[in-house]
């Protein structure tokens, strides 16, 4: 068993890596990742997974339902981290899976997937409390900036995390974005991370997110009708019956978070794409209490104070 | 005792209540104004309500509660029931609100428990009895202190609680039970302690947890919490506390309430995070955070007020005879001493710390860093993070003071040495901060300081560490003979980060330093390796640097041919569409949205015939595009610019060996060089010859030079684009804003719109301004957690909050959106928006969420209780 396995192993068991374990696999990433196109080419059969937000016993359900990976092959549309209590090792086990099958499983950025979001939402936090020291958080966070934006699955479903964009009206547009950054404030990145679509929208909308825009449904048809895609897959926002479509089946939001920041009492899902994109979702619920082993987290052996 | 009776006082007016009789007229008769209680009245097993006279202390009421659905809530301030046993209808009414509400959710936690109990009546009368004591802690007593315990209410807690405390001996018998049960290896008695403990610990008295985390009883308690039932394997945690945990001492420790606080800190922590993990609430958790807060404060002050042991641990430190063991010792100590002074208050922290200074803490630091042990240096850097995060002059003024000293120096080495394994990205964090013009505090003077010797001594060794681990040339990487110094990639990409960073932060000075030292160049190396994110980190630097929008780096750049070698990746890359590609093309977006004259000729001149392959792709098509508009509108002004290329084209002959090693399919660009003088000429109809092939599109049917704007792609362009058109300085700001969207028939920018009022636009929305707004409205919230919260990570503190700012939306809007979703989710919804009034579960969720825009609040902060 390779070092790499061993490690996978070790974070289904939800005990995080050492900090050197860390470095190793955010060094190997990188070089999977930079080869990566900003809209990342995915071949069905394909299931793609919403927002998992540090729940790690709520994607291990996700792995039950939908199978292993690298039998089952993953598309995760971002929002690893944060909110949950898991954000360490459920990122990190979704990495060494990256670097472990790259074809097997593509990862893109949500806006969580941000040095800004993550010091206020828990991933920081987290690094600090597991490790010590930030050390972890500035290693994943450069990981972070290598994530591509977007993926398309068999020419045919554009998956990306919010939504789109003002400033992408062709798929070839998203191309020029060196994507490699903190997520910005405004522009074509952000509003693929941040955008939402909305019913009451006409054309484009403020979002109340203060990122990203508000899309209606006649962009969605012309994006769709100008790229010849049949529809839009994306997650980032909660939807209770865990996916949800909007404007005549062109966009559907698929959520893996079930019981979101274990209180919101909603199911999650994730949507498989067998070899002639058939779609089927499957929805679950939250993991069983009991089924929520004891964080192996042990605190150093010795202390002065 | 005093608890109760306060308690008593202070809800005297919510008890007073006026009693009702319905009478045989159907009118209410008042039967008299007093207090009411709920207890359990003498000689009776049952709890009742009880209203006691205000003035001759008479009985007015005893009714005990009944289990059916017989109450009735009416105005907030009235509770009604029909009696079953005198058949009369009865009714409270309350003084005050609260007192309802309170005497109400009473009655619904009694009825629910005695639904409970009803189930299983055998136990329930001994349970509720015995409540007024606990029963004598034995082995046969256990099932019935489980059940007090896991089962009592929410009044019953309290009473509990009381209970316990007052009862001396019921935890040392309960240990002796567990000892017993130990011994016999009686598995459902441990689970019954277990559970018991447990459920002990959830009441979440701080007093009981006071008494179960002192030294006599903490150990066995944590005993007790080995035998989960839940869990396969009783756990070993006693093993581990006793045999495992090593309590060092760099110093000895001498006031026992010290030592006493430093275990009793680890224990509960362990608790925390290990034994209870699973178990805790946010409440509990949040209580034990605060002890450990609380304890973390005491023994940090008590120690930094303890003069002697302060000046002895520097000596120590100072002294040559310390042995090396030892001194590590020291410095651990001191890096958990340093750390846990997060729990003091910011001013007596920064107290702490200036004492620290005082004694010669960054002297000893810079010893620490000179020590070859890994481990101990990365320590040193990160006691130094702490004096950042606390105050970044602090460390500046020393920087500053003692110019002599090598601490910058030996940070910088730190930043380019190996490490193994261990990650040391602190070094260039802490090289980040110093230079950063963005910390929130003053100092700009030092920072400046620091600038100067930074950039005098630091920043060319650094750049010498990038040529010696690249090849010499391209092309050859995967030969051994290319083998150079090992620098680990990770190094150089820190190093790309740096020298990126200090563009941003001083872009006059930077250019001057960069372009003297031919840093530029060396950074381009980079392009030599064959990580390929080293490469992408080189194109990013040249981006960083053109980002600036200054005429004398295009001049360099043009002048030294510098993007030779990242269009050469760029072709080597081929029509892979990786970052590589992308950074590239982003690269070149950035020139020909900056309307950079100079660098659109010179890439179009000289790299033509390598891009043409690629003009498929929009962005170089709009490249060469914009170009020909240059051309055409540059015409007139050429005097001013035709300076520059010939200065370019006399430098370039020099390089004319290596240019043509690298241009090898490309005759024609040679002889173009080679024929010197007439450089711009032969490039220019180069391009004309070469395009008919892949500009179908109308383009290509017009000479480039002489009319590009009959083309098609040309309506993109506005007129007075072009009217408006100068020599680049004056104008990029602008114009890349202008242009960003102009493929699209959009703009960004709203303040930008008003020049070009081209009818094919769209005008944008403004986008700006909304922006604004409402970054400045969450701000004020948000100032809060910015303070609290993380510190600067090199990045500017506005650009913290301004993104911080959006979130909170985030999970209001996911619900708003959730709430106007289609039709099928309005089941749903309705749960969500009924939660807007705080009524429903629901409610408390949104209540929670809107409650992130004070990150503290949020529960992850809760938990984290720091």
């Amino acid at each position: 068993m390779s070092d790499l396995d061993q490690q996978i192993e070790q974070l289904k068991r939800c005990e995080p890596l050492k900090e050197s374990e860390v470095k190793a696999l955010c060094l190997k990433a990188m070089e999977i990742l930079v080869e990566e196109s900003n809209v990342q080419r995915v071949d069905a059969p394909v299931t793609i997974c919403g927002d998992i937000h540090g729940q790690f016993y709520d994607m291990k359900e996700l792995f039950k339902v939908g199978g292993d990976c690298p039998k089952t092959n993953y598309l995760f549309l971002g929002d690893f981290v944060d909110r949950g209590f898991y954000s360490v090792e459920t990122f990190l086990l979704l990495l060494a899976l990256k670097v472990r099958y790259p074809d097997r499983i593509t990862l893109i950025r949500g806006n969580h997937e941000s040095r800004q979001i993550t010091q206020v939402y828990g991933f920081y936090d987290e690094c600090l409390r597991k490790y010590g020291s930030v050390n972890v958080w500035r290693y994943c966070t450069d990981i972070f900036d290598y994530l591509s934006l977007s993926a398309l699955v068999e020419n045919k479903i554009f998956c990306v995390h919010g939504g789109l964009s003002p400033a992408i009206m062709t798929l070839d547009q998203i191309r020029t974005i060196d994507r490699k950054q903190e997520v910005p404030h405004d522009g074509a990145m952000c509003d693929l991370l941040w955008s939402d679509p909305e019913d009451i929208v006409d054309g484009w909308g403020l979002s109340p997110r203060g990122a990203g825009f508000l899309f209606g449904g006649s962009v969605v048809t012309s994006f769709n009708h100008s790229n010849n895609i049949d529809y839009i897959c994306r997650a980032h926002q909660l939807v209770m019956e865990g996916y949800k479509w909007m404007f005549n089946n062109q966009i559907v939001t698929v959520w893996s978070a079930p019981n979101y920041c274990y209180r919101c009492g909603n199911v999650a899902a994730i949507l498989e794409l067998d070899e002639n994109l058939n779609k089927e979702f499957r929805v679950f619920d939250a993991a069983p209490q009991e089924s929520r082993g004891a964080p192996a987290k042990k605190p150093a052996p010795d202390y002065f104070l | 005792m005093g608890a109760p009776e306060k308690s008593q006082s202070n809800t005297n007016a919510m008890q007073r209540v006026k009693v009702y009789h319905l009478n045989e007229d159907g009118k209410w008769d008042d039967r008299g104004t007093g207090h009411v209680s709920i207890d359990y009245v003498e000689r009776s097993e049952e709890l009742s309500l009880c209203v006691i006279d205000e003035e001759d202390n008479e009985t007015l009421l005893v009714h005990p509660i009944n289990s059916d659905d017989i109450y009735r809530k009416q105005e907030d301030t009235i509770i009604s029931w029909r009696d079953p046993e005198r058949s009369t209808e009865l009714a409270l009414s309350f003084q005050e609100t609260a007192g309802c509400s309170y005497v109400w959710d009473q009655i619904c936690t009694m009825q629910r428990n005695l639904h409970f109990s009803s189930l299983n009546s055998e136990t329930y009368h001994s349970l509720n009895s015995e409540l007024r004591e606990l029963p004598a802690v034995e082995l046969t007593t256990l099932p019935l202190i489980l059940k007090i315990v896991t089962e009592s209410g929410i009044t019953d807690q309290m009473r509990l609680t009381e209970l316990i405390l007052k009862d001396h001996g019921f935890f040392r018998n309960l240990m002796g039970v567990f000892k017993i049960c130990e011994d016999l290896e009686n598995v459902d008695g441990l689970h019954m302690i277990f559970n018991i403990v447990k459920g002990i610990i959830l009441l979440n008295s701080s007093q009981i947890l006071e008494k179960i985390f002192g030294d006599e009883l903490i150990m066995e308690i944590i005993g007790c919490l080995e035998y989960d039932p839940g869990v396969p394997h009783s756990q070993h945690h006693r093993n581990f506390l006793k045999e495992h945990v090593v309590f060092k001492e760099a110093i000895p420790i001498k006031d026992p309430l010290v030592l006493s606080k430093i275990h009793q800190t680890y224990r509960i922590g362990y608790l925390k995070d290990v034994v209870l993990a699973r178990v805790l609430d946010d409440a509990i958790v949040a209580n034990l955070n605060s002890v450990i807060h609380a304890n973390n404060a005491i023994v940090v002050s008590l120690l930094k007020d303890d003069s002697t042991f302060i000046q002895e641990l520097f000596a120590r430190l100072r002294s040559p005879s310390t042995s090396m063991e030892s001194k590590k010792n020291l410095v651990y100590f001191l890096h958990e001493f340093c750390s846990l002074s997060k729990s003091l208050q910011v001013v007596q922290q920064l107290r702490l710390f200036r004492d620290l200074i005082n004694e010669g803490i960054f002297h000893v630091i810079e010893e620490v860093l000179q020590i070859p042990d890994q481990k101990l240096v990365l320590t040193g850097t990160d006691i130094l993070i702490l004096f950042l995060t606390q105050d970044p002059n602090l460390l500046r003024s020393y920087v500053v003071r003692t110019e002599g000293t090598p601490l910058l120096g030996l940070l910088v080495k730190g930043m380019m040495e190996d490490f193994g394994d261990k990650m040391h990205c602190q070094f260039l964090e802490i090289i980040r901060t110093l230079l950063d013009a963005n910390a929130l505090s003053g100092g700009a003077q030092q920072r400046a300081n620091i600038m100067d010797i930074f950039y005098e001594k630091h920043l060319p060794e650094l750049v010498d560490v990038i040529t010696a681990s690249c090849p010499e040339k391209s092309g050859n990487t995967s030969d051994g003979a290319s083998k150079r110094i090992r620098t680990k990639p990770e190094v150089l990409l820190n190093i790309c980060e740096l020298l990126c960073f200090c563009i941003m932060q001083d872009s006059s000075r930077t250019k001057c330093s960069f372009l003297q030292n031919n840093v530029t160049e060396k950074v381009l190396h980079l392009t030599r390796r064959k990580e390929k994110y080293l490469v992408v980190a080189a194109i990013r630097f040249v981006r960083t640097l053109l980002s600036v929008h200054d005429e004398y780096v295009q001049n360099y750049v043009v002048k030294n041919d510098m993007l030779k070698p990242i269009i050469d990746v760029f072709i080597a890359n081929g029509n892979r569409y990786n970052l590589l590609n992308s950074a590239v093309l982003d690269l070149l977006e950035h020139i020909r949205k900056g309307n950079a004259t100079l660098l659109l000729k010179y890439i179009v001149d000289t790299f033509w015939d390598q891009l043409a392959p690629f003009q498929c792709l929009t962005s170089i098509q709009a490249f060469k595009v914009k170009y020909e508009q240059c051309l055409e509108s540059a015409g007139p002004k050429s005097t001013a610019d035709a300076v520059d290329p010939r200065r370019r084209v006399d430098e370039r002959a020099l390089d004319k060996e290596e240019e043509d090693y690298f241009n090898e399919d490309s005759d024609e660009e040679d002889s173009a060089s080679a024929s010197n003088t007439q450089k711009e000429k032969p490039a220019c109809s180069n391009t004309q010859e070469e395009q008919p092939k892949p500009l179908a599109n109308g383009v290509a049917a017009s000479p480039a030079s002489s009319s590009p704007r009959s083309g098609g792609l040309v309506d993109y362009e506005d007129d007075e684009d072009d009217e408006d058109y100068k020599p680049p300085p004056r104008k990029q700001q602008v114009a890349s804003e202008e242009e960003e969207g102009e493929l699209l028939g959009l703009k960004r920018k709203s303040p930008c719109v008003e020049r070009e009022q081209e009818p094919s636009k769209k005008p944008r929305m403004g986008k700006n301004s909304k922006r604004e707004n409402v970054f400045a409205v969450l701000c004020s919230t948000l100032s809060h957690a910015v303070l609290t919260g993380k510190k600067n990570q090199g990045t500017t503190g506005s650009a913290i909050r301004s993104i911080v700012a959006k979130e909170p939306e985030n999970s209001r809007s996911s619900e708003e959106n959730n709430s106007s979703s289609s039709d099928d989710e309005n089941h749903k919804d309705d749960g969500v928006s009924s939660s807007e009034h705080g009524t429903s579960d629901n409610g408390k969720l949104n209540g929670e969420e809107s409650l992130v825009v004070a990150p503290k609040s949020s529960p992850e902060m809760a938990v984290n209780g720091s």
